[in-house]
């Protein structure tokens, strides 16, 4: 396995930090929390293993408290629901992803729409 | 290098004050088994690790090895308890081991080269080895918990004759015709060893340590 090193530095680091004020942080816990065994962690965090499936990393995300599609596209990935979200409405889905990358939208503006869209029908605001 | 003589007590206090730094700072419960993972990684703020340690020193047979310098502790991949339960007792006292030699032998000097290792390995039974398990046994089978323990299976603190247990199960072995690498161990330290997730072994050798189990 050719490893990533730099989502394995990243996860390594965050829980180093939680770990010195949480036990539950420990390699082993925050292994079996995740579903992998220790020495897949460490070697994942050593970047000598690839990062493990999407739903190991989403639940790293939770443990560690960061942003899981960030963390999933750290590792190389996206969320499995975003595939099925283009599946479920392919033509109209995949210009609207397109259209806003043909018009270079940056990060603020696209959350602009979105928080403008949650506003009009009434959603909860975004989670970040 | 000169390796300092220890006492036995001296071992065993600084294997309770560890243990008590351990839960002044973090509270949680005081009982058996001795959260040996969370002192080395969250009070000690050490980092583990699980790798090819054979590889990895280009050396056979080694169990652990803690890089003091770079405050790093790795333990055998065969021993990750996670992949096979079966280890967990032998894990467990790698880590206490490594731990001892971080309590007891990081500041001594090891020459010029900077980089300190210190190893757990089968075979090495030299005067730093042996303060290592001597330490990891108090450590992980602390003098109290294991009189509580012992109190709490026979309601009374008196030692137990195991000579005629251990006699027959002598014999039982020979006639087997087998021999048993990792000795012979009573029930009593068996089921004593699950409660402090150690092997049986360095359950009896504690119990026999303690004066409350006799063999002979």
């Amino acid at each position: 396995m050719p490893g990533n090193p730099q989502f394995g530095m990243f996860i390594r680091s965050m829980r180093e930090e939680k770990k010195k004020r949480d036990p539950a942080y420990s390699l082993r816990k925050f292994a079996e929390a995740a579903g992998i065994s220790a020495t897949f962690m460490s070697k994942v965090e050593n970047g000598e293993f690839d990062p493990p499936a999407p739903d190991k990393i989403k639940k790293m995300a939770e443990l560690l408290e960061v942003n899981s599609d960030e963390l999933l596209a750290m590792a190389g990935k996206v969320d499995p629901d975003l595939s099925g979200i283009i599946r479920d409405q392919p033509r109209a889905m995949a210009d609207f992803l397109r259209t806003a990358r043909d018009l270079n939208l940056g990060r603020k503006e696209i959350e602009a729409l979105t928080d403008k869209l949650r506003a009009e029908r009434c959603l909860d605001p975004s989670e970040e | 290098m000169r390796v300092p003589y220890l006492h036995k007590a001296d071992i065993e206090a600084a294997a309770n004050e560890l243990l008590m730094s351990y839960h002044y700072k973090f509270g949680m419960e005081e009982a058996p088994p001795v959260p040996v993972e969370e002192i080395l990684e969250s009070l000690l703020g050490l980092a583990l690790e699980f790798d090819d340690l054979d590889a990895l020193l280009n050396k056979k047979g080694v169990l652990g090895a803690t890089w003091v310098n770079e405050r790093r502790v790795v333990i055998n991949e065969m021993l990750d308890p996670t992949e096979d339960p079966s280890v967990e007792g032998r894990y467990r006292f790698t880590l206490a081991h490594e731990l001892g030699h971080w309590q007891l032998h990081r500041h001594l000097s090891f020459g010029e080269d900077g980089q300190t290792i210190l190893c757990r390995s089968k075979s090495k039974k030299d005067p730093m080895e042996w303060q290592a398990d001597c330490f990891a046994g108090y450590l992980l089978m602390p003098k109290k918990d294991v009189i509580r323990s012992w109190e709490e299976v026979f309601g009374t603190h008196d030692p137990y004759d195991a000579s005629e247990e251990l006699y027959n199960m002598q014999s039982r072995f020979d006639e087997a015709g087998e021999a048993s690498e990792e000795g012979l161990v009573v029930d009593l330290a068996r089921d004593l060893a699950e409660v402090f997730q150690v092997s049986g072994l360095a359950m009896q050798i504690r119990l026999v340590d303690m004066g409350l189990l006799k063999l002979r």
